[in-house]
């Protein structure tokens, strides 16, 4: 880094300021400056098509990859039950009243829970519990390897995992 | 395959040391507690990376030291290759290279070395509970087998969890969503054990007949789930689901999962004319370390087959406890199954017989070796 000591000063306050003002997305958890998330304030956005998925950082590699135009919800991990992370510490519920709530009925919700032993289960799971409701149920296509993160997954390939989603 | 440079760093007692090993084997011979043992399972680390006396990393560094390394230069029919492992105490941090190249997963560098280890502890794989033989299987497998080592992982991580699960006396519907990861690695992991077993039966017969000296033994796999009309991967899926459903009761009440290849056994019987007796339960002595060697040329005969490699033999003091005709004969046999390279250990000039006295003699003293 060539800046001067200012630079650098002036650069860590930014980051300061930005990690103040970014909380969790009120409706589906994502990171957001505001209560709600730019993502689900866009009505241009499909909101009856819900792409659920573990962690905020994984919203930025889908939208990254474009060809989606669904909103998310964010689950806030995996279930885990060595770590003691069951359903309660996972926004499952809020998922569900969601689903409930929603002015116009939510179609089809897409698993994209990692392709993790953790990642799978969880996406059993949440078929079970989405079961009742009258929603499509997806879950991404096979071709994301097994165990890896989306975040590290390249753009082409998670397009063609949700593009190729198939019935849970 | 063959060994042809051993470059030990601070393991065990070994100290810092280059060998040249002969491309026929070497023989190593020293008394009690001068470090036979370590050079083998330094040896046979670079397989594994891990001891296969079970001893835990920060056990093999020498005392004051940081660390361990060994590398070891191979060659074989496919060319020249370079495997290194070395384990840090602070940090535990334990690195692998094949090539230079550092593996991210250790297990992308197993089995490179395609070595067999005996060992006098191998009769605990007849002695010891159904879950030394699975072991056994385990490494069998895992070695040979990409895809059974992928799904033997997978379903340890899902049994760990779903295990948890039942035993916090979470809500059934909690418990089962790890069903379709267990059984699907699961169903994998009983094919391919069953699948090798058929293939390995015949030669473990004669094998331990070899060894014996005439009477045979049978080796059959018990799977917990049934899967007697199961004939696909696909059928032990269906048996697996509908024995986990029908033990749910049971396994609930005791907080774990009662069935699936956890709960599996090999069992190994003398044939007929020894009454069919199950060698864990009935055996001698000597049965037993009869069995325990014929499973390891089966181990061998594996490597052999799968990798197209002759391995390479490790022998850890094997003649000290068996009779004067056994011997012979397992050295009859070595000779007569075109092994690769062989290393033996002994005590005394004496026991070394193999290839009638042309492997080369080492002597070790105090971890120091001699050539
Ligand atoms: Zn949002």
């Amino acid at each position: 880094m060539k800046g001067s000591k200012d630079e650098v000063r002036r650069l860590s306050r930014a980051l300061v300021d930005l990690a103040d003002r970014i909380r969790p997305c009120g409706v589906c958890g994502n990171f957001s400056e505001d209560d709600v998330c730019g993502i689900c304030a866009n009505p241009k956005r499909d909101h009856t098509l819900v792409c659920v998925v573990e962690e905020a950082f994984e919203v930025g590699a889908i939208e990254r990859a474009g060809h989606f135009g669904g909103v998310f919800h964010v689950l806030g991990g995996r279930l885990s039950p060595l770590d003691g992370i069951g359903p309660e510490e996972l926004n499952i519920a809020s998922l569900l009243q969601r689903i409930t709530d929603a002015a116009d009925p939510v179609r089809e919700v897409i698993v994209a829970t990692n392709a993790s032993v953790e990642g799978e289960a969880t996406a059993v799971y949440l078929e079970q519990r989405l079961r009742p409701f009258e929603v499509r149920i997806t879950r991404l296509a096979r071709g994301i390897p097994v165990g890896s993160d989306l975040e590290y997954v390249d753009g082409t390939t998670i397009a063609e995992a949700i593009s190729g989603r198939r019935e849970m | 395959m063959r060994l042809s440079v051993l470059r030990l760093r601070h393991f065990r007692n070994l100290g810092v040391q280059d060998l040249d090993v002969p491309p026929e084997g070497v023989a190593i011979i020293g008394d009690n507690a001068q470090g036979k043992s370590n050079l083998l399972e330094a040896i046979y680390y670079l397989e594994t990376f891990r001891s296969f006396r079970g001893a835990r990393d920060r056990q093999l560094i020498a005392f004051d030291e940081p660390l361990f390394r060994i590398a070891g230069a191979l060659e074989s029919s496919s060319g020249k290759r370079e495997v290194s492992a070395a384990f840090q105490a602070q940090g535990k941090r334990k690195k692998v290279t094949v090539d230079g190249a550092e593996m991210d997963r250790l297990t992308d560098g197993l089995g490179q070395l395609a070595a067999v280890v005996f060992s006098p502890t191998d009769v605990e794989m007849i002695t010891g509970g159904p879950a030394e033989r699975r072991r056994f299987l385990d490494i069998v497998l895992s070695l040979s087998d990409a895809r059974y080592l992928q799904a033997i992982q997978e379903y340890r991580q899902s049994l760990a969890r779903r295990n948890a699960a039942l035993k916090a006396g979470h809500p059934s519907a909690l418990v089962r969503a790890w069903d379709p990861g267990l059984v699907r690695a699961g169903a994998c992991v009983i094919e391919r054990r069953r699948r090798w077993v058929e293939r390995m039966a015949t030669p473990f017969r004669e094998y331990h007949s070899a060894v014996a000296g005439g009477m045979g033994a049978s080796m059959r796999y018990r799977s917990s789930v049934d899967v007697e009309g199961a004939s696909s991967e696909e059928d032990i899926v269906g048996a697996f689901g509908e024995a986990l459903k029908a033990s749910h009761e049971r396994e609930v009440r005791l907080g774990t999962t009662v069935v699936g290849p956890h709960r599996d056994e090999l069992v190994l019987r003398l044939d007929e004319e020894g009454g069919g007796l199950d060698l864990r339960e009935y055996g001698s002595g000597g049965q037993r370390r009869t069995a325990a060697l014929a499973l390891r040329l089966v181990e061998a005969r594996t490597i052999r087959e799968v990798r197209g490699q002759d391995p390479v033999i490790l022998l850890d003091d094997v003649f000290a406890e068996l009779d004067a005709a056994r011997s012979e004969r397992i050295l009859h046999l070595m000779e007569r199954e075109e092994t690769g390279q062989v290393i033996l250990t002994a005590p005394k000039e004496s026991d070394v017989r193999v290839r009638r006295d042309a492997l080369p003699r080492w002597s070790i003293a105090g971890g120091r070796i001699e050539a």
